[in-house]
């Protein structure tokens, strides 16, 4: 490990060295138009004492919950008030181009609510086991804490994320068109024991968990994948779950779509055949050309998106040494490659992974690059350790049509202008 | 250490202070519930279907000067009236007949109690939304130190069920009040029945504010009837009789969802009759159809036949392995712009 390390640290240098070569030779040759990398004056901030050199701060009883810098203030989820009728049944997005590494914040993971967010007293939520069970449990939040538990690191993406591009580029910016994906490290106890300790009749083949909001929200689950992966989690990186995301209680179904990992998990029924409630019927269902409409499409399909430049993100600093970067992630397991383009997939470089890699968690990748200063359309094209290629939009086009919603995994292009300025298109 | 203690001594004449604000506080907030799917309330709240409430007792009615009051609501503000306790609780027992024609499609609040504490809600908070009454939020933020006499461990029970041994065991009474789902083999249905007429009723006065008059969905509310043979269409209109392949998602939807902020009002005869006229808004059964737990399997929705399992693995481009994906030179000309996102700008604002 320690070896690896030190070569991936040896190779960046070599690159930096190479790059920070390329700048000061490209600067020598012109000077005019782009930022002087030399300064005419110093620099106040140097030269000057600041206020913040001097004068004291808070104190460690001025924060007790801490925040982000002010100065962060543009990091925060955002809407798009014409999606949805009401605030309460709807949806913000995670501002991606913002976030680093694989872990999502838990102020920033984006919210998908179809009732509002309840507020629940954790002495007054209630976990009941009923159905094709040998013995109808009732568990207070007290018994969940007694149970074996662990920490897994997820994905959770809603089946809708990346909806709006079906038909063409909608949206300016990852936030808006990828946002709704978050990674988190959940601690909780594995559905499977909850099961047990109630013991599952041979004919319960079936799961319905339910949550205690105002939309009741039901989702129907096969019983193996209960039993395989499911997690019952009362925290999220670390802390208590937010009352966004379910808190006390909510369902943790990996690689799964958004929908499923019911929030404010107040019941799970066992049964015999699976319930066709409206979440997996008039929603969460993929209609096609034909008109006829895929259900049960649960598996969230390899993906990556770049999230730096993006339109939200554009490149300021001119032609030289750049970073892209961005996630990726599969519903089926790990990602085993990246690759990028910068002409639209003319040509493709394999991106350099960031060694976190976990099944069904986001990854993240870096492509450093110099840039010349001329157009480029960014592309990234996710492979998971199964094989499993993300396709382009025309492939998913051409198969399913535009009127499917759900399971939009297709390539995103960004086109970054000679100023550096970003826009989501389609290209040829 | 000495500053706990003296928190706790704080929140406890705190408690005997407030206790009663506190609690028309959270049973007040709790049944303003009911009204948070049309109403907010607080710093931040904007009109949605409703008026902002903000600082609405004691006032002339029609509070929001940027809302798009109904024409009886204008005729009934120019009347003069104004909102005091007698005559909010009278309006908030039935809006509709208190206001004839309002938009504000309500059945009431029946219980005089209940109205009181929403109305004492109301009181708590002034126009700009400011709570009038910060110390309920200091109570709840200095719990009182609560000191219980321990039990010992040995005094504890253990469940005989199970591997852990933890929970107990559910009583039939809390199963019956939380399992009232519903698939299509009819499993879960409740006995009961309802007609299409009285379903119209219970429509026209809780549903039809949001979906339209004819279940063709008012704003950008769920659309619940038409849009039949449009699933080829450009722009399909998916709805209960153009897409839904089960009549139990509509009777098990409505009975746990609807009406939107205010889930679990309806009696399971209310759901059949509503079932029922949704059935008849999308031409499925006549005017005078009645639908129990004895027919209901016999409804088949048109669209049921179309739904089919996941087969994306069966997809084309899924058999492309790694080795044939293209790495350099993988196209003659360049990249041109096809489509925009600017052009369709519809990216909400910074
Ligand atoms: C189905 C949506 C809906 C629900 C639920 C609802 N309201 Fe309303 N309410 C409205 C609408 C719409 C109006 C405007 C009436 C009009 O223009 O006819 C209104 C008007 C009002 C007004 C008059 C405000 C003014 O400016 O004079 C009050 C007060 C009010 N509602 C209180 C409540 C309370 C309290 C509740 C809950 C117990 C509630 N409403 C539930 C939709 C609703
Ligand atoms: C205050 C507005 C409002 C009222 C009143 C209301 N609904 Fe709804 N209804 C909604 C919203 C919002 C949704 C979507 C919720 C979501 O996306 O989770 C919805 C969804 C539905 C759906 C599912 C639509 C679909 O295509 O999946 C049905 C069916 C429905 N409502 C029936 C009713 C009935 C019946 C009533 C009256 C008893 C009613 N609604 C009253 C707002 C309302």
């Amino acid at each position: 490990m320690k070896i690896d390390k030190g070569d991936i640290e040896k190779q960046e240098r070599r690159k930096l060295l190479k790059t920070g070569l390329a700048v000061s030779t490209t600067v020598g040759a012109s000077l005019a138009g782009v930022k002087s990398a030399t300064a005419s004056t110093p620099d106040p901030l140097i030269t000057e004492i600041q206020d913040w050199n001097r004068y004291l701060g808070d104190g460690v009883d001025a924060r007790p919950y801490g925040m982000p810098s002010k100065h962060e203030a543009e990091a925060v989820r955002r809407d798009v008030a014409w999606l949805t009728a009401d605030p309460k049944a709807s949806v913000n997005f995670t501002p991606l181009h913002k976030l680093e590494g694989i872990i999502t914040p838990n102020g920033l993971c984006f919210e998908r609510h179809h009732g509002g967010i309840a507020e629940i007293a954790p002495s007054e939520h209630r976990l009941m086991i009923n159905g094709l069970v040998d013995t109808p449990l009732v568990f207070t939040m007290e018994d969940i804490a007694r149970f074996p538990r662990e920490n897994r690191l997820y994905f959770l993406e809603c089946a809708a994320n990346t909806g709006m591009e079906w038909r063409g580029a909608q949206l300016n910016g990852c936030q808006f068109t990828h946002g709704m994906v978050h990674n988190v490290m959940y601690t909780g106890v594995k559905l499977k024991h909850i099961l047990d300790e109630a013991g599952v009749k041979a004919s319960g083949k079936w799961l319905l968990p339910e949550g205690a909001d105002a939309s009741h929200m039901t989702r129907s689950i096969p019983i193996e994948k209960g039993l395989d992966d499911c997690l019952v989690v009362t925290h999220m990186n670390g802390e208590a779950l937010r009352p966004e995301q379910g808190y006390p209680l909510r369902l943790v179904v990996p690689g799964w779509e958004g929908n499923m990992w019911v929030k404010w998990l107040r019941r799970i029924e066992v049964g015999d055949k699976p319930w066709h409630h409206r979440e997996e019927t008039s929603k969460y269902t993929d209609l096609l050309e034909d008109g006829t409409a895929r259900r049960f499409t649960w598996e969230m399909d390899v993906k990556s998106v770049i999230t730096n430049p993006s339109p939200q993100a554009p490149i300021n600093h001119g032609r030289g040494h750049t970073v892209l970067t961005g996630i990726a992630w599969s519903g089926h397991g790990r990602i085993k490659r990246v690759d990028v383009t910068v002409d639209g997939g003319r040509n493709w470089t394999t991106a350099r992974m960031d060694p976190h890699s976990f099944s069904k968690s986001l990854h993240r990748f870096y492509y450093d690059f110099d840039w010349d200063g001329s157009e480029l359309f960014l592309q990234s094209r996710a492979i998971d350790e199964f094989g499993n290629v993300q396709p382009t939009k025309k492939q998913l086009r051409e198969v399913r049509g535009v009127n499917s919603i759900y399971h939009n995994n297709s390539i995103q292009t960004w086109h970054v202008k000679q100023d550096g300025v970003t826009e989501n298109v389609e290209i040829s | 250490m000495s500053k706990y203690l003296k928190y706790g001594m704080l929140a406890i004449s705190l408690l005997i202070g407030f206790s009663n604000n506190a609690m028309a506080d959270d049973e007040g907030k709790a049944l303003f519930g009911q009204c948070r799917g049309c109403h907010a309330v607080g710093a931040d709240a904007k009109h949605q279907f409703g008026p902002v409430l903000n600082g609405v007792m004691d006032q002339a009615f029609m509070i929001a000067g940027d809302y798009d009051y109904s024409a009886a609501f204008n005729k009934a503000g120019e009347s003069g009236l104004s909102w005091t306790d007698e005559t909010m609780s009278d309006f908030l027992a039935a809006p509709m007949s208190y206001i004839p024609g309002t938009k504000m499609a309500f059945p009431g609040v029946q219980n005089e109690e209940d109205r009181n504490k929403i109305i004492a809600y109301l009181r708590l908070f002034d126009t700009d939304g400011k709570r009038q009454d910060t110390a309920s939020d200091e109570t709840a933020a200095l719990t009182p130190v609560v000191t219980e006499e321990r039990k010992l461990a040995s005094d504890f029970a253990v469940p005989e069920h199970g591997v852990f041994k933890l929970g107990r065991v559910a009583l039939t009474e809390e199963i019956n009040a939380w399992d009232i789902d519903v698939r299509p083999d009819g499993t879960g249905l409740p006995p009961g029945s309802g007609d299409a007429i009285t379903g119209g009723e219970l429509y026209d006065a809780q549903c039809a504010s949001c979906h339209g008059d004819f279940g063709e969905g008012t704003g950008r509310w769920p659309i619940l009837a038409g849009g039949h043979d449009t699933l080829t269409d450009d722009r399909p209109e998916k709805t209960i009789g153009s897409y839904w392949p089960y009549l139990s998602t509509v009777y098990d939807y409505v009975r746990r969802a609807m009406p939107f902020g205010n889930a679990r009002s309806l009696s399971d005869d209310d759901v059949y009759a509503i079932t029922a006229y949704l059935l008849y808004l999308n031409d499925e059964v006549d005017e005078d159809f009645e639908l129990s737990s004895e027919n209901f399997s016999d409804i088949v929705l048109p669209n049921e036949a179309n739904f089919i399992a996941d087969n994306r693995n069966n997809e084309g481009f899924r058999s492309i392995s790694i080795d044939e994906l293209c790495m350099t030179n993988c196209a003659d000309d360049a990249a041109v712009v096809t489509q925009r996102a600017n052009v369709l700008d519809v990216t909400p604002d910074e």
